[in-house]
């Protein structure tokens, strides 16, 4: 009687190792990606994906590009949610702690030990700028990618003309405004050149402000935790009255809100003499800017600081075991300081690895390109990026309130509280199930 | 001296109609122009709408090599081609059972129907999501179609074009011996063409430039489709972007729309002038 049964349950075991193995011997995962600078990246990340496969023979990565960093978060999520998520995803990294909120990413600490490491010592091979927006609560839930801070763009003609030196950029902000009242030109009412111009849209804005706050002695955001951002208090009110006194009282920058494109169109054209954009923007400006220009640290008022960007790899909940091994094959791969370096290179960020640094093709890149050591040398004051509970919405909170300083219709003062007053409704969900969570 | 002031009417209407289609015009002139200026021209003439540097086809050509063209308009006529077949097909029944049958509840489940109108379209992404992936068509073109194969704004015009053919012509060809599905295949489809056409339209449109659902739904480097793989050179986040690129593949992007709109456009007007849709 018990014997068909035996049978059936020796068959179905069979079934299921054999399946088990033809799963083992190929691991197909997805890899998804956004390209946030411009160039051939598509096509240079799917020769690297490739590149891997050949390496690996036991794993098939697809490289599957999913737009801005807005879309691919949007594009996990949904993938998540509907119970097929992919195997590891380069994830904007101030929403990484969102992840780890929401539960939607694993915690990578078990794979680091089962390497022999420890979660610091992993963390250790990183510059220590970038743990803050990839240690979440204590574990490991983002590989830092690729990485970029603002920096300070200007035209040496510009500066000559004024009678300024281009070896000396300024350093503080009493510099900054000084020299962005002499490289501003009026003729006939009308300015030609302005002083300074920076972008204030979304994302772009809320990072800058975010620098300017912390160059102003302050946090800007709670670091450690989601529930708590510092918008008003006078760290932040110095940064918004800074942008205030150049746009509406000085004149020496464009009112209204400028998108980076236009900053760096009128930077190559002569319409400004300085700007702010990113170290990954570098490659762009350095093929377009036809005059003489050089790269600063950005000016500091209490102390100098540059917010970290860019991209970290994560594993989303919901992969099984092997996929989440191959992934982690993949993910270690990359940030390879050989890889790491390759692509730093070939996009104009700084590689997230402090290794591929020691590597020749990256000393003769440096060699050839000295103002991509401002930005690694920048990297010494670089603060962590903004991420809270809800990070695009506290985040805008801000920037509206910004946009309207910049477009003359409120004051600093007002901005900063409003602010305030709309980002803590926002994280009054979080907090009152964490922080106020007290035991009765 | 009336029929004068008639004539100078006109010429100035027309005048006017000439500079609102002239200013209607500017995003495709612009995009043809900046699409031929070379690379080396700076990024510091594109805005303007006069040609600058000489004229050359080097970014269309950067375009093409940087996506897989071919496969996009090939998925992309698929997709679109397939969502048009089975929403004729749904769109003319759900209309006809609207317009000419009677059966209980037949006001209250049209109102239904023109409430999915209200529906934002984005809502809808994750349950979607999760319906497809649960058929088992995550990641292929079918998948991408489901959700567009009824159409309540196809039924709701449909339904209006059976309602203003009179009922005269179906009752001829009854006593003529004609069954319901003659009926409806020989006489009330012909007759009903125009607003088949307008549907097509608007329709095919709407699916060719779609991004989020493709971009959510499809992974597959072999399923993209075009709105997908143009963006994947558009949208440079931390560096200003190559303008002449983006300019030249999206009028490869557009360019077959453009063409047909061009070749039919007596046919398109027609249609929806007979609709009432603008």
């Amino acid at each position: 009687m018990l014997r068909p049964w035996r049978a059936a349950i020796a068959a179905a075991a069979g079934i299921l190792i054999s399946a088990g193995a033809a799963r083992a011997a190929t691991t197909d995962i997805d890899l998804y990606f956004p390209v946030p600078v411009q160039g051939k990246l598509v096509i240079e990340i799917r020769q690297l994906i490739g590149e891997f496969n050949k390496a690996h023979p036991d794993i098939h990565v697809t490289a599957v590009y999913t737009g801005s960093y807005d879309n691919t978060n949007l594009k996990t999520r949904a993938a998540i949610k509907a119970g097929s998520p992919p195997g590891a995803v380069i994830m904007s990294a101030n929403f990484v702690r969102s992840y780890e909120i929401n539960h939607e990413a694993i915690s990578l600490d078990p794979l680091i030990e089962k390497d022999g490491m420890t979660p610091k010592s992993f963390m250790a091979e990183f510059w220590p700028a970038l743990a803050d927006n990839a240690v979440i609560d204590g574990q490991v839930y983002g590989v830092p990618f690729q990485n970029s801070t603002p920096l300070l763009y200007y035209s040496v003609d510009a500066f000559k003309q004024a009678g300024l030196d281009p070896d000396h950029p300024p350093v503080t902000w009493q510099d900054f405004v000084t020299d962005a009242k002499k490289l501003t030109v009026v003729k006939d009412g009308t300015v030609t050149r302005y002083g300074f111009e920076m972008p204030g849209t979304y994302d772009y804005l809320g990072w800058i402000v975010s620098g300017l706050a912390m160059s102003d002695g302050g946090q800007y955001f709670n670091h450690g935790y989601g529930g708590e951002v510092y918008y008003d208090q006078p760290s932040t009110l110095g940064a918004v009255m800074l942008l205030d006194e150049m746009v509406n009282k000085l004149h020496v920058m464009p009112p209204g809100v400028t998108d980076a494109n236009a900053a760096a169109t009128a930077f190559f054209t002569g319409h400004t003499a300085m700007m702010v954009l990113s170290t990954g923007a570098l490659t762009f400006v350095r093929d377009n800017m036809k005059a003489p220009f050089k790269v600063a640290f950005m000016p500091y008022n209490i102390q100098p600081a540059a917010p970290i960007g860019g991209g970290s790899l994560i594993i989303p909940e919901g992969n099984s075991p092997d996929r989440v091994a191959a992934a982690w094959t993949l993910i270690k791969w990359l940030v390879s300081p050989e890889i790491a370096g390759r692509w730093s290179r070939f996009t104009g960020y700084f590689a997230p690895r402090i290794a591929a640094y020691d590597l020749p093709a990256m000393k003769a890149y440096l060699a050839k390109y000295p103002d991509a050591n401002v930005a690694l040398e920048q990297l010494k004051y670089a603060v962590p990026w903004f991420d809270t509970f809800e990070t695009v919405a506290v985040r805008e909170a801000m920037e509206n309130q910004v946009q309207a300083v910049l477009s003359g219709r409120t004051t600093p003062e007002a901005a900063v509280k409003a602010a305030q007053a709309t980002a803590e409704t926002l994280m009054k969900p979080y907090v009152d199930k964490t922080a106020l969570d007290i035991p009765q | 001296m009336s029929r004068k002031r008639g004539r100078e009417v006109r010429l100035l209407v027309m005048l006017a109609l000439a500079a609102a289609a002239l200013f209607w015009a500017i995003p495709f002139a612009w995009m043809l122009v900046a699409s031929l200026r070379p690379e080396s021209a700076s990024a510091a003439d594109i805005a303007s709408l006069i040609p600058s540097g000489t004229i050359g086809f080097g970014n269309f050509a950067e375009a093409w090599s940087e996506g897989t063209f071919p496969l996009w308009y090939f998925n992309t006529f698929l997709m679109c081609g397939g969502i048009l077949a089975v929403q004729c097909v749904t769109v003319s029944a759900a209309g006809y059972a609207f317009a000419r049958l009677s059966f209980p509840g037949r006001t209250v489940l049209f109102y239904l129907f023109l409430l999915q109108l209200m529906l934002v379209p984005p809502i809808l992404i994750v349950p979607n999501l999760t319906t497809i992936v649960s058929l088992g068509l995550y990641d292929r073109l079918p998948g991408v179609m489901a959700p567009y194969l009824a159409s309540a704004f196809g039924t709701f015009l449909m339904r209006q074009t059976f309602r203003s053919i009179p009922r005269d012509y179906e009752d001829a060809a009854m006593l003529d011996g004609a069954s319901l599905p003659q009926v409806i295949w020989h006489v009330l489809l012909p007759l009903a063409r125009p607003g088949l056409a307008a549907f097509a339209i608007v329709s095919v449109s709407y699916h060719w430039n779609e991004f989020l659902w493709p971009l959510i739904a499809l992974s597959s480097p072999e399923n993209q489709v075009l709105t997908v793989g143009l963006a994947s050179f558009t949208s440079g986040a931390e560096s200003a972007t190559e303008w002449g690129v983006i300019a030249a593949g999206t009028l490869l992007v557009a360019a077959p729309l453009i063409l047909i709109f061009v070749i039919f456009q007596r046919r398109i007007v027609s249609s929806f002038v007979f609709t009432g849709i603008k």
